[in-house]
């Protein structure tokens, strides 16, 4: 297996913000190494520099201290122009609100990201096109945001960071919005495409069960990682292909506490309720 | 190069913004359709009144021309002269075109009542005879018998009843001359003619003259040529030369020995110069030698200045309302990137250039400058047009109402440089935004509220 190529290598990360008199280590000295093809997972509790750390990987804040070098790349040294540049043309990223355009229907989206590499019109909507197909929304692709369910959006999402064929793709708690039951199915189709396309994945989550998703699991507790755990999924895909829905409900029993303790209950609630209501008419549609 | 995006993916998603807010976005251009409208009605009532002034100008003699006058001066005779040899001199000039020059003289007239003791016949060159408007007869004929002329449709007004010795101006009835039709009693030595009233020597010799033409014009009809009466140059010269012979002619200067000289001596010639610019320097130079000059075109280029003035002034009120509306785009578009701090984010961890972003929200400011200059120029051709309409009417008798003058009047000139201004202002208004959205920071887009 080619699965010894490192694509992200970060050695002696120190983030510390300071904050008033206080100076805060968000990062302590990290050092990690994810190679191509691999799905990772960073899973920390809230305030444990997991988000920094994702943040410092997809360059969107400098590190006070430490090397990343990403695909081959010294990141913590370019300037804000080229660290666009960098994320153009080698990163895709998933966001937790998915952050789609209101103002642009889901193909338009997906090929949002070609359109800043000058990709033209019709090239960038077939490609975004074949992605939509891919994450399983082929009759959604004229839809607008506020007429998907959150999951469909996160789909979009998702298809949105693969269409510009990124050497890695960060996720920000990808299913942060969405109920278990979704999240299961998103997760899956993450851990499906990643597969499929031999891309690498790094998500963020504070949720342990989620977190196992993922090939590679590391653990961070106060900026500093403190575990790397390493999980085989043939067995899970088995008991996959045998009954997803017993999958599902089972994951979903494991992540009630997490979700209802994590999350206002009140916004699960009317999101569910927003998201049957949704169904609801595209059914009186079809 | 960093700027990877596509013109026409960037102008799409900027119209789509505007879109997006539409109610704000139609108060935004409002504002610049205001301003807009403002600027152009304003600078077109100033353009409409520089035409009606040129147009009046023009209409009342040339831009070009210089007067040049001799009223004989009493101390000096023998040199200085506007004669022949003067002429030539002027002609030889430097960016002169022609000179024309203006043979007065005066004599009695007299037919049935009427007479005038001091009816003036203007000798003039060819040209100006041709330019003479005719509303009855021909123009006089250089080589007749005896003096041919025109008359002036309000010449006969100066004619006086010579029993009653009341003039028109007194009774207010015109004196019934026929010039065309009936010879008209002509004295050319008034001297005499004086004398013999008086009961000193003989009465001179009379000759019967007749009219060629009249000029257009009834009573009360005003133009250039009415108050005169015109003939050749030459024949002027020629019946002159023949009546007096060898004595002097009244009104030309004599030599000191009391003889005529060989010369005519005028009492006006114009001089026409190439360029207004070059009135200044030949005015000067005709002063110079000694002669009194004037020209319109120190007038009309005092009351250009003056009408460039009142643009300029209209045109500031006109401007500060665009600069209300500038204002109004620039708060527009700050408002527009608060709200959108988290998509600017998006876009940015997305990878879209820096310098992309900044130019999205300037064409989102120059779209905003450019439909409200659209609509402003459309909104001003109404105004305007309602302007000539109904404002017209109460200041027509003021201004010289021609075929081409309107108060206001919108050069294409005007409306191009309109549109350009109004963009511009969306764009500098829309800069320091702009700017600000470049350099917001991308994490905006990962913080979830």
């Amino acid at each position: 297996m080619a699965k010894k190529e490192p694509v992200i290598e970060v050695r002696n990360l120190y983030k510390i913000y300071r904050i008033g008199q206080n100076k805060v280590r968000a990062l302590n000295g990290v050092d990690m190494t994810i190679y191509r093809g691999e799905f990772c997972s960073i899973v920390g509790t809230s305030g444990s520099g997991k988000s920094t750390m994702l943040n410092m990987l997809a360059g969107l804040e400098k590190p006070t201290k430490g090397t990343i070098k990403i695909a081959g790349k010294q990141i913590e040294k370019l300037s804000e122009n080229q660290l666009v540049k960098f994320r153009r043309e080698k990163v895709g990223f998933i966001f937790q609100s998915f952050n789609l355009l209101g103002t642009m229907n889901a193909v338009e989206n997906v090929a949002l990201p070609l359109s800043f590499r000058g990709v033209p019109k019709r090239v960038r909507l077939k490609k975004a096109s074949a992605m939509l197909d891919l994450v399983g929304l082929k009759t959604q692709k004229k839809h607008r945001p506020n007429q998907m369910s959150g999951g469909q959006q996160q789909r979009v999402g998702v298809a949105r960071a693969l269409v510009v064929d990124p050497e890695i793709i960060f996720a920000d708690e990808p299913t942060g919005n969405l109920d278990s039951h979704t999240s299961a199915e998103v997760m899956e189709l993450m851990r499906k495409v990643v597969m499929e396309q031999n891309k690498t994945l790094v998500m963020v989550t504070h949720d342990n069960h989620l977190a196992t998703f993922a090939d590679r699991i590391f653990h961070i507790i106060d900026g500093k990682i403190v575990k790397v755990e390493e999980r085989d999924h043939r067995d899970a895909k088995i008991s996959e292909a045998a009954t997803v829905e017993e999958l599902l409900q089972r994951s979903a029993r494991e992540n009630v506490e997490d979700t209802i303790e994590e999350e206002d209950p009140e916004i699960a609630e009317s999101d569910d309720a927003v998201m049957e209501e949704k169904e609801e008419k595209m059914e009186e549609e079809v | 190069m960093w700027i990877a995006m596509r013109i026409s993916d960037l102008l799409r998603m900027s119209a789509s913004n505007l879109w997006r807010r539409k109610m704000r976005t139609i108060l935004t251009v409002l504002g610049v359709v205001i301003g807009t409208a403002s600027i152009i009605v304003m600078v077109s009532i100033g353009i409409g009144q520089n035409r009606s002034l040129m147009a009046a100008i023009e209409e009342s003699g040339s831009l070009t021309a210089i007067q040049v006058y001799y009223w004989g001066s009493s101390g000096n005779t023998d040199e200085l002269m506007l004669n022949d040899s003067m002429l030539e001199e002027f002609a030889a000039m430097e960016h002169v075109k022609s000179v024309t020059p203006t043979l007065r003289f005066s004599v009695v007239m007299k037919q049935g009542a009427y007479i005038n003791t001091y009816a003036s016949i203007n000798g003039v060159t060819q040209d100006v005879l041709d330019k003479i408007p005719l509303a009855e007869g021909r123009l006089p004929d250089k080589d007749a018998d005896s003096l041919e002329f025109v008359v002036g449709s309000m010449v006969a007004r100066d004619f006086y009843n010579e029993k009653t010795q009341k003039s028109y101006w007194e009774t207010q009835v015109m004196p019934d001359i026929d010039f065309v039709n009936q010879p008209i009693f002509t004295v050319f030595d008034r001297d005499a003619y004086w004398n013999a009233q008086n009961g000193q020597g003989d009465p001179p010799k009379k000759y019967l003259l007749q009219a060629s033409g009249m000029t257009t014009g009834g009573e009360g009809d005003y133009n250039e040529y009415c108050w005169e009466i015109y003939c050749h140059i030459d024949a002027l010269k020629a019946t002159l030369k023949k009546i007096f012979r060898n004595k002097p002619i009244p009104g030309q200067p004599t030599q000191k020995n009391g003889k005529p000289y060989a010369e005519f001596c005028y009492e006006n010639v114009i001089v026409d110069v190439d360029k207004m610019e070059n009135i200044a320097e030949i005015l000067q130079t005709i002063q110079d030698i000694g002669f009194q000059a004037y020209s319109n075109a120190e007038y009309i280029q005092s009351m250009q200045q003056q009408s460039k003035t009142t643009q300029m002034v209209l045109g500031g009120i006109g401007a500060v309302s665009l600069f209300v509306a500038a204002i109004g785009i620039a708060n527009t578009m700050m408002m527009s990137i608060y709200e959108r701090t988290k998509e600017i984010g998006v876009l940015k961890v997305l990878g879209c250039a820096m310098g992309n972003i900044r130019t999205l929200f300037l064409m989102e400011a120059a779209f905003i400058g450019f439909i409200g200059g659209l609509v402003g120029i459309m909104l001003s051709y109404g105004i305007s047009a309602l302007i000539n309409k109904f404002a017209g009417n109460l200041m027509g008798n003021y201004y010289y109402m021609g075929a081409d003058s309107s108060i206001s009047y919108i050069p294409l000139w005007l409306v191009l440089a309109a549109l350009g201004f109004a963009v511009m202002i969306g764009i500098i208004s829309g800069f320091i935004p702009a700017l600000r959205a470049m350099k917001l920071s991308p994490l905006a887009a990962i913080r979830n509220e």
